[in-house]
């Protein structure tokens, strides 16, 4: 099968574009923050009323959600497919495996931009709040990248 | 170079599974608590010495993934 052209910068400045309150999270966001792991997917954790608005940026790019935007919140997550994969947490608040209730809310204030290509920037959660999404799992690569993320903390307090 | 082969269809599966296990509470915080190694330490300190900013490490990434594609395709 003939891969898609799939434009990953594009991708990221038409979500900037159109207003959608999106986190980039996962293993995506490590990356971009200096830590060098592999995915095969893009995780984004996107404000409950704005799915619609997502989705209707991300169909120029041939992304089809799997759910429709009500489906999607009662749900809490849906994706959008072609060749590519986009994870998408719709639900207002995630608990972590300590029964901490985490809202979307909260980490939208405090998030921090990344500059994905020249003048686009990608919003993601702080680095405190980001190792708060990685708790949601208890899956092994979720505590190998607590780890890292942990790691890059300490390393950016004591610069 | 050598073609990657794909791992047959039971054992991808069985990696798929200990990928998205759940851990148990003290082995998951166990393995967060693991120190860091120096070749781990290493290997970031290169990925951001060689990718200095949040674009060039998805460049980056980028490029290898779809090599790793193409190699899965053969």
């Amino acid at each position: 099968m003939q891969a898609s052209e799939f434009d990953e910068a594009a991708f990221f400045a038409a979500i900037a574009a159109s207003g959608v309150r999106a986190l980039l999270i996962g293993r995506r966001a490590l990356i971009a923050l200096g830590l060098p792991v592999m995915t095969s997917d893009y995780d984004f954790w996107i404000h409950a009323d704005d799915s619609a608005a997502f989705n209707a940026a991300l169909a120029p790019f041939g992304l089809i959600p799997n759910r429709s935007p009500d489906e999607a919140r009662g749900i809490g997550r849906y994706a959008l497919e072609n060749d590519e994969h986009v994870d998408v947490v719709v639900a207002r608040g995630v608990s972590t495996i300590d029964g901490l209730m985490v809202q979307f809310s909260d980490l939208w204030p405090r998030r921090q931009q990344l500059q994905v290509a020249p003048e686009i920037t990608v919003a993601a959660p702080s680095l405190d709040d980001l190792i708060l999404t990685k708790r949601f799992g208890a899956r092994p690569r979720d505590a190998d990248d607590i780890r890292m993320l942990e790691d890059l903390r300490r390393g950016a307090a004591g610069s | 170079m050598t073609k990657l082969v794909p791992a047959s269809p039971q054992l991808a599966a069985r990696w798929r599974a200990e990928e998205e296990r759940r851990l148990p509470a003290d082995e998951f915080e166990a393995r967060i608590r693991a120190p860091m190694t120096d070749d781990e330490r290493a290997l970031i300190a290169w990925f951001q010495r060689r990718y200095p900013t949040p674009a060039a490490r998805l460049a980056a990434h980028r490029r290898r993934e779809l090599e790793r594609r193409r190699q899965r395709r053969g």
